[in-house]
């Protein structure tokens, strides 16, 4: 699965967590979920979960930490699904 | 070096049915603190009330620390929750008023330990019916502390964000009268006071969720009396609410 593959789906992942749905349609690998995109960060467990089930795997604590940003999004599920 | 942190959660945003299901309370809890639930004066609480009371602990404790660790990670499992005080006067407590403002201190607050990477924190958490608001502190006397919650009509991110530095902002200009007061963000992402050009040596943290913003600060030279609690409820009811939506108002704050 390739980042691109990744991103599009990422998106509907966060798509009822982001007040602006318009500011998806512009994230890039730099986007921050919190900053840019305003997501509550009561929402970041939601996130990881919704994940999860989208791609069918496991996110450890190890990793979810790292979901900051839509390039460490990607880079998480990215490494669990090409495991 | 002292810190702030502080955070609300308006529980009609939360998920009740996932706040019960062990893959998402998991990622919050460590198995430690599942434990201590079930076998504390807590096991009477509804879980959805202990898990979003930890969150919140957990939340208040990342931004106290992120200002002395910028680096910081927000790692909740790594957060540990080691004791938690119910209030003397009982487990809920029905809303006197929707804004309240006083000292960190006192029996209302449930009260509690938490300790990150070998070092010892507290904490005083407010719980309502439909919210739970906490303030941390280093020292367990949370002397220097005041913490304050507010609720707003337009739930909108930018509105939530005036508003609350707007409440926040109003506070502090009744302890440093005659100085122009403003909030801006540092690098790491914790807010800093400034009067003109200069960094003032107050942190500040604050949060808002749905409905709700709440602050906290450290102030060594301020202690909030009980005075100033049961003045704030009173002026609350006089005429709190008309002045709050012009403070709040977008187009007249910041």
């Amino acid at each position: 699965m390739d980042r691109q593959a990744i991103l599009d789906e990422l998106k509907k992942v966060l798509l009822p967590y982001t007040e602006n749905k318009e500011l998806l349609n512009g994230i890039t690998e730099d986007t921050d979920l919190l900053k840019d995109l305003k997501i509550n960060s009561a929402n970041l467990v939601d996130i990881i979960i919704d994940a999860e089930s989208k791609y069918n795997i496991e996110i450890d604590f190890d990793s979810a930490e790292k979901m900051m940003t839509v390039r460490d999004c990607i880079n998480v599920i990215a490494e669990k699904v090409n495991a | 070096m002292q810190s702030a942190g502080n955070d609300i959660i308006a529980l009609d945003l939360t998920d009740k049915q996932r706040s019960n299901d062990s893959r998402f309370y998991s990622k919050i809890l460590s198995e430690s603190e599942k434990k201590y639930y079930c076998h504390s004066p807590l096991a009477g609480m509804e879980f959805e009330y202990f898990l979003w009371l930890c969150w919140s602990v957990k939340e208040s404790a990342y931004k106290y620390l992120k200002r002395i660790q910028p680096g910081l990670i927000f790692s909740p499992t790594r957060i540990e929750i080691v004791h938690v005080a119910i209030p003397v006067n009982g487990k809920f407590e029905q809303p006197e008023c929707i804004q309240w403002e006083g000292p960190a201190q006192g029996e209302k607050c449930y009260n509690g330990r938490f300790v990150f990477e070998g070092n010892t924190y507290y904490f005083r958490s407010k719980i309502y019916p439909g919210m739970i608001t906490t303030v941390v502190n280093a020292d367990e006397s949370f002397e220097h502390v005041s913490w304050g919650f507010d609720s707003i009509d337009d739930t909108g991110s930018e509105h939530q964000s005036k508003a609350v530095r707007a409440f926040l902002l109003q506070k502090l200009q009744t302890i440093l009268p005659g100085k122009e007061l403003r909030i801006e963000k540092a690098a790491a992402g914790y807010p800093v006071v400034f009067s003109g050009t200069e960094e003032l040596d107050i942190p500040v943290s604050f949060a808002h969720h749905g409905s709700y913003i709440a602050y906290s600060f450290y102030l060594p030279d301020y202690r909030c009396s009980e005075d100033e609690e049961l003045f704030s409820l009173f002026h609350y009811t006089r005429d709190w609410k008309s002045r709050k939506e012009d403070l709040y108002h977008p187009i007249s704050t910041l």
